[in-house]
C-alpha cells in the first residue's frame, strides 16, 4: 500500500489510531470472552465438547454483549460530544 | 484524554507532535465503535491460553447443519428404526405364531413365516423411530430454549414423550407414560455421563 501524500505526522497518527483500534478490539474480546464464560459455562462439567445449550447460550451472549457495546459506546461517545460543545460555547 | 506520538522532535516542521484533541477522539470512537463489521482477515484473537484456530466458512456450515435439531431429530429417528427392527427381528423369532388362529392350513410356508417376520420388524421398527424422533426434537427444543446444558433436559423430554405416548391410553396412563419415562430417560443420561 503506497501513502505518496500522507505526511509524517498523519502517519503517526495513522497508527496510533490502528494501535488504539487493536487494543480497544482485543480488551473487548477478553471481557466478552471472560463473562459469556462465566454467565454460560458451569463451573463443573464432564466433558470438553460444547453441549447445545451452551452453544445457544454462548450466541446469545454475544450478540448481546456487542448490541450493548455498540449502543452504550455512541450514547457516551454522543454524550462527551455534547459536553464539549457545552463546554466550547461557555468558554468562548 | 490526549496523547503525543512518538516522534522526533528534531526533524522537519512537517513532522511536528500532533495532539489529538478531544473532538477527533469522539469522532474516532463513533467510528470504531459503531463500525462492527470487519474483514475476516483481519482478525485479531490474543492467544492468551491456546492456539488459536479459525474456522472456514465451509466448516461453520456443516457444523451448522449437524448440530441443528432437524439434523439430530433425523439421526434419532434412524437410529432408532435399526434399534426397533433389531429388536422386533428378535422378539419376531421368539414369538412366531403371531397369525390369525383359523387359517393353519392356509400356508405355513417359510414365505408366511418370513411375511410376518418382517412385518413385525417393521412394526417395532416404526414404534421406536417415532418414539426417538419424537424424544430428540423435544429435547433439543427444550435445551434450545433454556439455553443450559444439564440433567434436566432429558427429563423433561422424557416426560413429554411419554405423556404424549400414554396419552393414546387415556389421561391416567399418560401421566404414568410420563413419569416412567422421565424415569428411564433419567436413568440412562447418568448412566451414560458416568461412563
Amino acid at each position: 500500500m503506497a501513502m505518496p501524500q500522507i505526511s509524517v505526522a498523519d502517519q503517526a497518527k495513522l497508527q496510533l489510531m490502528q494501535e488504539m483500534e487493536i487494543e480497544m478490539m482485543s480488551d473487548l474480546y477478553n471481557r466478552m470472552t471472560n463473562a459469556c464464560h462465566k454467565k454460560c459455562i458451569p463451573p463443573r462439567y464432564g466433558e470438553s465438547e460444547l453441549g447445545k445449550g451452551e452453544m445457544v447460550c454462548i450466541d446469545r451472549c454475544v450478540a448481546k454483549y456487542l448490541d450493548i457495546h455498540e449502543k452504550i459506546g455512541k450514547k457516551l461517545t454522543a454524550m462527551s460530544m455534547q459536553d464539549e460543545e457545552l463546554i466550547k460555547k461557555m468558554s468562548s | 484524554m490526549s496523547v503525543m506520538p512518538n516522534i522526533d522532535p528534531k526533524a522537519g516542521e512537517a513532522a511536528k507532535p500532533r495532539v489529538l484533541d478531544p473532538a477527533e477522539l469522539d469522532r474516532m470512537a463513533m467510528h470504531f465503535v459503531g463500525n462492527l463489521n470487519r474483514y475476516r482477515e483481519n482478525i485479531v484473537i490474543p492467544k492468551s491460553n491456546g492456539p488459536v484456530q479459525i474456522k472456514t466458512n465451509e466448516e461453520k456450515l456443516i457444523e451448522t447443519a449437524v448440530e441443528s435439531c432437524a439434523f439430530k431429530s433425523a439421526m434419532a429417528c434412524v437410529m432408532g428404526y435399526g434399534l426397533g427392527a433389531a429388536l422386533g427381528l428378535f422378539s419376531a423369532s421368539v414369538n412366531p405364531n403371531m397369525a390369525d388362529p383359523f387359517a393353519n392350513e392356509k400356508k405355513q410356508t417359510a414365505r408366511e413365516v418370513f411375511r410376518e417376520m418382517r412385518s413385525t420388524t417393521h412394526s417395532y421398527a416404526k414404534n421406536f423411530a417415532l418414539i426417538g424422533a419424537v424424544f430428540s426434537i423435544v429435547e433439543c427444543t427444550i435445551e434450545s430454549k433454556r439455553g443450559v446444558t444439564d440433567w434436566r433436559n432429558g427429563t423433561y423430554a422424557g416426560g413429554i414423550t411419554g405423556g404424549l405416548i400414554g396419552l393414546r391410553a387415556g389421561i391416567k396412563a399418560g401421566i404414568i407414560g410420563g413419569l416412567g419415562f422421565a424415569a428411564f430417560s433419567s436413568a440412562i443420561d447418568y448412566y451414560m455421563h458416568m461412563r
